[in-house]
């Protein structure tokens, strides 16, 4: 059965289906929401169940879709992309359960978040350089309609700014697909990978126009401003989705594209990269201090994190020994899994406060631990985890970073100044909102329900389940990169 | 003499139908003109395909059956029967109702002449045709605005074309033939084939309202009922282009062409853009984009003779083309020509709302649309002939561009104040909208059946 296809266009399906019923009430639309993801995440479990290969891609899909120009529907897992895709099925499936509370045109957002998962599976699937770019696009325009449909105060606005910058951002990697698509006269990017057709000025051109594109999606300093007003704008799920799947397309192309299609520029062009990506983290954890909206800062905190996955990949093309090359993509790629996860559960965790309290700021809580102890555990518990504690899900991504950078590049390992202002803000929001002097305006706040709890605590087990035991991930991921050739 | 004819069919179906036309207006039953008009264009087309496959030319190699005239046809004529139909839910039941379906049949003829077109002689047949009819299209309407638009887009195509045919006799003088096959004998006499090109600059970059000669467009685009507006925006522009694909792939390349073609296009492509962006009437915004989108043609144009993807991009960017524009110009005749007009639309409407989001992504290029298609081949083609900061301007144009469209999509979505008055959405309407919809979404990936 080609699994890999299903879940690529079952969400899609669904949506279809959702839009044919003539009763749209919100029992049905979510009805069929939860049940649609919920059967993609079965089979991405099932397509893990398969298994990927050493060097090279598994279970690839192939259908002619133009010929005339060698581009083609083509799909297939490796150790890079099949995390990613368990990932972005899972955060989708807990999402639709979250989202069962939206009632203003449910119908309209079940069927935005199902076009939105095929887009993000997609991604992560195609093995076809115009494929890619397709879904990565539809993406967009998806996140665009969720944040003016249903966001905060500001959404025009951040919409507008979204959509249009994120475009200015994809269009380099046209052009650079293109130049690629003319030297080797097809999109099929396992050969781009195999054998990557560019050289000399050409190479860096294209390596200068995808860093463009995916440094807007990380996003990393200094394209990350439309970050902020995106994420704090946008409808819960939006924030999850878009800091927990899409600002992975970014990272994931970074790898995929930058570092095996285009591999002696990127070599060349590494000190570059890392100064950026050192920078990135640590701006992000300066900005993130700075801020007393809580939404905002977990985006910033976002810059941080990503900067670390940056560090990681720029190391690994700057290193000469393969065993330190592994272990820094090791880390750049249980990186995104770890902020996917995390991150996922705090912009969770920060929209179900924002929908008791209507409101952001840190100063207006205050003592809420014992007024919510579910709510406040569980925020304590995935703020440690952000800031890089052992035991905690980041802590082996980001250990595999820093070991491979102290290693390689000695002089980056200032990123880990970082953790320490990481460190700082989430101790300083956690003791704002959930220590410290009961604030009697809240008394009657309730602790989560249900439905609540059936998104979160999902996460939670995992951030442990990361943080104790990364093998089982680590393992998968290992098998690719040992056997990557650049 | 028989074979040409039997080459022919296509184009003298059409010119028959126009004839039957002309009597069924005559008699007064414009229903009867409308009627002759769509199976003239229907069989027309289905006549068109078993001749795709030929390349040849017929009438001692003035008139070319190839590749380009064929699609030029399929794309054309089902373009005019769609247009056909909008006009019909615009004008049915006015004065001189069939006049209109009989013009637009035989600006159509002189679109194909323009698309066919191998000799010098029958461009300027070509212009012509084109040109008269559609200036008595805009005049229709009888008042000021229709009045005004008609005489200012006349006596500029007066004046256009009468430099255009002047420039020509250059090539005639230096190339000894009127023919374009014969043009490469323009190879070493640089300053005549620069002579005639400007002229063909002028002639045809006026029809295809390329930068500077667009002055015309949102006049009489917006003195025009919204239909002709819709006709004039895709099929003669587009019959433009293919005229000057059917030219300049026979210019020498040596000549130095492309840089002058690829300038216009990155001026024509940044001006329309920056135009449309201050627009607060949505027909003169289409009618800037649609400037615009003649500008990204033209990256196309450039590449004739050094890249291969060059005649298939202009080819299915013009389906594209066709199918997006027409689409919006038709949610325009539903949603009324103001900015403000827009406002909630996408509430009250949600299926044509779609439908709007659907045309204008298309337009500015977004996947998986027809459109980005389109846009990709356009773009690899210059990139192939060496015009990689053409293609970098197209890119950045394609943000201006979101930008532009983002202007109509934004108020859709936003609460209307007061109740929407949802008035009957003409029949002919639905069923050009469905077409053109479908198109736009779907052929982006069917595009294996374009030639490549």
């Amino acid at each position: 059965m080609p699994l890999l296809s299903i879940s690529v266009f079952l969400p899609l399906l669904g949506g279809v289906l959702l839009m044919a019923l003539p009763n749209k009430s919100a029992r049905i639309a979510h009805g069929v929401s939860i049940a649609t993801t919920g059967l993609t995440f079965v089979v991405t479990l099932a397509i893990w169940a398969r298994g990927t290969l050493p060097g090279g891609f598994a279970q690839v899909e192939e259908i002619a879709w133009i010929p005339a120009i060698g581009a083609a529907f083509r799909v297939g897992v490796d150790g890079l992309s099949l995390p990613l895709i368990l990932l972005t099925s899972l955060l989708f499936f807990l999402s639709a359960i979250y989202a069962a509370r939206i009632t203003d045109r449910p119908a309209v957002f079940v069927a935005l978040m199902l076009m939105l998962e095929t887009a993000s599976i997609g991604t992560f699937a195609a093995l076809d350089a115009l494929l890619f770019y397709v879904f990565f696009e539809v993406s967009l325009v998806g996140m665009y309609f969720m944040i003016v449909g249903w966001g905060y105060e500001e959404r025009q606005r951040a919409g507008l700014m979204f959509f249009i910058y994120t475009l200015l951002g994809s269009l380099p990697l046209l052009l650079a697909i293109i130049g690629l698509y003319l030297a080797t006269g097809s999109f099929d990017m396992r050969l781009w990978i195999e054998a990557p057709p560019l050289t000399g000025l050409a190479a860096m051109l294209a390596l200068i126009a995808m860093l463009f594109t995916f440094a807007v999606k990380i996003p990393s300093f200094p394209v990350h401003t439309w970050l902020p007003a995106a994420h704090v704008q946008a409808p819960t799920v939006g924030s999850v989705i878009l800091a927990g799947v899409m600002l992975k397309f970014g990272t994931y192309g970074l790898v995929r594209f930058a570092l095996q299609m285009t591999p002696d520029a990127f070599a060349q062009a590494g000190r570059v990269v890392l100064a950026f990506g050192v920078f990135s983290a640590l701006y992000g954890a300066f900005v993130a201090l700075a801020q007393s909206d809580l939404k905002k800062m977990i985006a910033y905190t976002s810059v941080n994190h990503m900067g670390y996955v940056v560090i990681g990949v720029a190391v690994a093309a700057l290193t000469l020994d393969p065993d330190l090359r592994a272990v820094a993509l090791n880390g750049a790629t249980l990186q995104m899994v770890s902020h996917g996860v995390v991150t996922g559960a705090l912009f969770f965790l920060v929209g179900m406060l924002q929908s008791r309290a209507h409101e952001r700021e840190m100063t207006a809580f205050g003592g809420l631990l014992g007024q919510v102890p579910w709510l406040g555990w569980a925020f304590v518990l995935s703020a440690f985890a952000s800031l890089g504690l052992p035991g905690l899900a980041h802590f082996p991504a980001e250990f595999q970073i820093f070991l491979a950078t102290l290693n390689a590049q000695p002089w980056a390992i200032v990123a880990i100044i970082a953790i320490v202002v990481t460190a700082g803000l989430y101790l300083r929001a956690i003791a704002a909102v959930f220590l410290g002097e009961r604030n009697e305006k809240w008394a009657a706040m309730p602790d989560l329900d249900r439905g609540e709890m059936l998104a979160i605590v999902p996460l939670l087990v995992l951030i442990i389940l990361i943080g104790v035991a990364p093998s089982w991930l680590l393992n998968m991921i290992d098998v690719t990169m040992r056997a990557l050739q650049l | 003499m028989a074979r040409d004819l039997s080459f022919l069919f296509p184009e003298l179906l059409l010119a028959f139908t126009v004839v039957l036309m002309l009597v069924a207006e005559m008699l007064r039953a414009p229903r009867l003109a409308l009627t002759f008009g769509l199976i003239g264009l229907g069989l027309s087309t289905a006549l068109t395909l078993p001749l795709l496959e030929a390349d040849t030319s017929v009438f001692g190699g003035t008139y070319r059956v190839d590749l380009l005239s064929g699609w030029a046809k399929l794309i054309l004529l089902p373009g005019t029967a769609l247009a056909l139909l909008m006009t019909r839910a615009e004008i049915a039941g006015k004065d001189r109702e069939g006049s209109v379906y009989t013009l637009l049949c035989l600006v159509t003829l002189g679109a194909l002449m323009l698309a066919g077109g191998g000799d010098m002689m029958l461009l300027v047949l070509g212009v012509v045709l084109t040109g008269l009819g559609s200036f008595a299209m805009v005049a229709w309407p009888r008042d000021d605005a229709a009045t005004e638009a008609a005489m200012k887009y006349l006596v500029f195509g007066a004046v256009t074309g009468s430099v255009m045919i002047y420039g020509l006799t250059f090539w005639f003088g230096g190339a000894g033939s009127t023919l374009f096959s014969e043009l490469g004998a323009l190879q070493s006499k640089p300053l005549i084939a620069l002579a005639g090109l400007v002229a063909v600059l002028i002639g045809l970059g006026y029809k295809a309202a390329l930068v500077p000669f667009q002055f015309w467009a949102p006049d009489a685009y917006d003195g025009a009922p919204v239909s002709v507006a819709a006709f004039l925006s895709v099929i003669t522009k587009v019959a433009a282009i293919f005229a000057f694909a059917q030219v300049l792939r026979d210019l020498p390349v040596a000549t130095g062409w492309p840089v002058v073609v690829a300038l216009i296009a990155a001026v024509t492509m940044s001006f329309g853009y920056l135009a449309a962006l201050v627009q607060s009437n949505v027909v003169r915004l289409l009618a800037y984009s649609s400037v615009a989108q003649a500008g990204y043609f033209m990256l196309g144009i450039v590449a004739l003779g050094t890249s291969p993807l060059a005649l298939p991009s202009v080819i299915v960017f013009g389906a594209a083309y066709v199918a997006m524009n027409l689409g919006a110009f038709a949610v325009i005749m539903i949603a009324g020509r103001n900015l403000d007009d827009f406002k909630g639309f996408g509430r009250a409407r949600p299926l044509i709302g779609v439908a709007m989001v659907v045309f204008l992504l298309s337009l500015t290029g977004i996947p998986p649309l027809f459109g980005f298609v389109g846009k990709v081949l356009l773009f690899g083609a210059a990139i192939e002939a060496g015009y990689l900061w053409l293609a970098v301007i197209g890119i950045l144009n394609s943000v201006l561009a979101l930008a532009v469209y983002l202007r109509i999509v934004v108020p859709m979505y936003q609460a209307r104040d007061g109740e929407a008055v949802r008035a009957e959405v003409a029949l002919p309407l639905l069923v050009v909208l469905g077409a053109t919809a479908l198109v736009t979404a779907l052929m982006g990936l069917f595009a294996g059946v374009f030639p490549g």
